[in-house]
């Protein structure tokens, strides 16, 4: 029962123009919108040096992992230096940021804070190297609170930090690449095409359903198993998704030429579980809501284009926006989770804020799956 | 006989609406029962709460003795359902729509295949197995529904409405496959607003109003039930209103109507009123195109039970 439903269920979903539409072609020409839109501000686009301005209170003078990273990334011998740092007090900084001479400025206080005008993307570069150092800084205090607990001679754990900036610190990384308009929108676009898997998900769960169509009603009177049912209709739709991400890689990669960098294999890993949470997401509205096969598309697909809306699809600034000032939804938000492990990858390699990512969506995914289940169990409906 | 369903004090609401009222029947092996009533008299929704599908405030279903719940697969493989609605795949073929459906039953692939043969042959879609069903006509999409609810040969099957909306060849395909079906051995409940269908098929039928039974029997029975014995239908395009007096102090006349140059003529025993009728036609030189007798129908039970027509 399990093969003959899998096998009819990947027919049918084959076969439905709507659905191939969304999860195949839709990407793809949204994909292709893109290059066409950026790939010229691309070409005329080079990494600029980022003003910004350091208060030189004691809290920054005493903490080496900031002013050693900050002095690296400041080095106006290496050609590839990301800022451009004035080290000034609080007022100065402050009427450098009013007279726009510098893009922020950070000051230390107990957490480091970061004061910009407006968003952008000089402004999320900032963001996202000073999360980097706060984040190292942790790891490099806990190195050294354990080898003073041991009795360490104190050059051997200098040294040993002083090695952690260089080799373990990913911001250099952020040095080697070119940072591109383009690659935001390309993650986004990925993020979309796995939450547009909610659509499949919604179909094959829809199917099952008496309340959502007729057919459902034959299936629900039938003596098969609705678990395997259920299965063996979202294990189809999931190919036809991951099917789907395939073919969004090849025509980015061949075609439009984008370039993934050295990490393709965790970029394709972080789609499959990326897919995964799209279709959960599509399998949760579609046995949560009371309404029928219409209502339940439209919802997903807009919940779907609001999520990656939030996550910076329709404007680079926009994570930046809602990290800044509702954090929770970005936290909470498939397209975030995909969009920041993306960036994650991306600028810093695979680290822990990338599997932190991975090991979300999985979670996300998990509970919506469950809730699921839950509330398809032995259904008897009030009314179909 | 073997009951083989059970219904008893069957109550449904939606909110405020009593769907279904206090309803207790019982289905015998081998015979096509039928639930006769107009649209939205909680014939469907009876249908849902003995499937399962539906939820229901009071009263209990037995199937084969047992206890009808979501999780019955055992009753669930003796159960084909025809619904209402066509319930089938538009990117399906006819015979994989069958397949398909067939294959939630029956695992046995070679089973199944002779099963889907013995289906498409008994509704009459041998030419279209390779049709979608948009290609299909309405009259051959119904009969393919109906395909899909039978084709694992269950002991029990309910046809909800099975010939809505379909020609009239289609129409007596459907009946006359129905008929077989319950020549091999099956059991059937048929809903219906059709009084036709009903006196054609049903060895039994159960007419419900407004969720609950007015009047159950075989078709000889029920009609006992009605007043009249004999209907007389004169087609006349100058009929004066004065002549319906005249025509009521005729013998045996319990009442007269006119409508849409149709005089019906209702009595209440069903010997020598033609002969009467011609006779006062011909003395008032009442000229007429058509006239003849018929028996009371189905529809003149529900009409004297209820005091509305079947169809209204």
């Amino acid at each position: 029962m399990f093969t003959h439903n899998f096998k009819y269920s990947l027919k049918t979903l084959f076969k439905n123009k709507t659905l191939i539409f969304w999860t195949f072609a839709f990407p793809i020409i949204l994909g292709t919108f893109f290059n066409m839109a950026f790939s010229n501000i691309e070409k005329n686009e080079t990494l600029s040096i980022i003003d910004i301005a350091i208060v030189e209170n004691d809290e920054f003078k005493n903490n080496k992992v900031f002013l050693e990273t900050i002095k690296t990334l400041s080095d106006k011998e290496n050609e590839k230096r990301l800022f451009d740092t004035k080290y000034v007090d609080i007022n100065e900084a402050k009427k450098l940021l009013s007279n726009k001479k510098i893009t922020g400025y950070l000051i230390l206080e107990d957490t480091p804070k970061i004061i910009v005008n407006s968003s952008g993307i000089n402004e999320t570069i900032l963001k996202y190297v000073i999360d980097e150092i706060t984040q190292n800084e942790i790891i490099i205090n806990n190195i050294i609170n354990n080898k003073i607990k041991n009795n360490v001679y104190t050059d051997e754990i200098y040294n040993e930090v002083m090695q952690k900036l260089e080799s373990n610190i990913n911001i250099n990384h952020i040095q080697n690449q070119n940072l591109s308009y383009t690659m935001i929108e390309y993650y986004t676009l990925i993020a979309l095409a796995c939450l547009y898997g909610g659509i499949l998900g919604m179909s094959s769960v829809g199917k099952t359903q008496a309340n959502m169509c007729s057919t459902g009603k034959r299936i629900s009177v039938s003596s098969t198993s609705k678990i395997k049912i259920i299965f063996s209709s979202i294990l189809a739709s999931y190919i036809v998704e991951l099917i789907g991400i395939i073919l969004l890689f090849l025509y980015t990669i061949f075609i439009i030429k984008v370039d993934y960098g050295n990490n393709l294999i965790l970029v394709i890993l972080l789609s499959v579980v990326g897919s995964l949470t799209g279709l959960s997401l599509g399998i949760l509205i579609t046995t949560v809501l009371k309404s029928n096969f219409n209502i339940k598309l439209g919802i997903i697909i807009s919940t779907t284009t609001l999520l990656c809306f939030l996550s910076g699809m329709m404007g680079i600034t926009m994570k930046y926006t809602i990290d800044k000032n509702i954090p929770i939804i970005n936290k909470i938000n498939p397209a975030s989770m995909i969009t920041d492990g993306f960036y994650s990858l991306y600028y810093y390699g695979a680290g822990d804020r990338f599997y932190f990512n991975i090991i979300s969506l999985l979670i996300s995914a998990g509970i919506m799956v469950l809730i699921s289940l839950f509330s398809l169990r032995r259904k008897k409906y009030d009314s179909i | 006989m073997k009951n083989i369903i059970e219904v008893k004090n069957l109550t449904k609401k939606y909110k405020n609406l009593i769907a279904v009222n206090n309803l207790s029947f019982e289905l015998f092996e081998g015979e096509i029962l039928g639930l006769l009533g107009p649209n939205g008299s909680g014939k469907s929704t009876t249908i849902n709460c003995i499937l399962s599908l539906l939820k229901f405030n009071s009263g209990s279903i037995k199937i084969f003795g047992e206890y009808m719940e979501p999780n019955s697969s055992g009753l669930k493989r003796n159960i084909g359902v025809v619904f209402q609605d066509i319930a089938l795949f538009e990117e399906l073929t006819v015979y994989d729509n069958i397949d398909y459906f067939c294959g939630l039953y029956i695992n046995d692939k070679k089973v199944r295949k002779k099963y889907i043969e013995d289906a498409i042959k008994l509704v009459g879609l041998q030419d279209f197995k390779k049709f979608y069903p948009k290609e299909l006509s309405g009259g051959l999409l119904r009969r393919l529904n109906i395909a899909c609810g039978i084709a694992h040969k269950p002991k029990i099957i309910f046809l909800d409405e099975p010939t809505v909306a379909v020609d009239p060849q289609s129409r007596n395909n459907i009946l006359e496959g129905i008929k077989k079906l319950r020549d091999n051995g099956a059991t059937i409940i048929y809903t219906t607003h059709y009084m036709e269908e009903v006196e054609i098929i049903c060895d039994r039928v159960i007419i419900i109003d407004k969720g609950e039974i007015i009047a159950s029997g075989t078709n000889e029975e029920l009609k006992c039930l009605a007043s009249i014995e004999e209907k007389i239908i004169v087609e006349c395009n100058n009929f004066n209103d004065n002549y319906i007096e005249q025509i009521k102090e005729l013998e045996n006349v319990s009442d007269v109507s006119y409508n849409n140059n149709i005089l019906t003529i209702y009595y209440t025993k069903g010997k020598n009123n033609l002969i009467s009728i011609i006779k006062y036609l011909k003395k008032e030189s009442i000229e007429y195109n058509k006239i003849y007798s018929c028996l009371p129908t189905l529809n003149d039970v529900f009409l004297e039970l209820t005091g509305k027509e079947l169809r209204d």
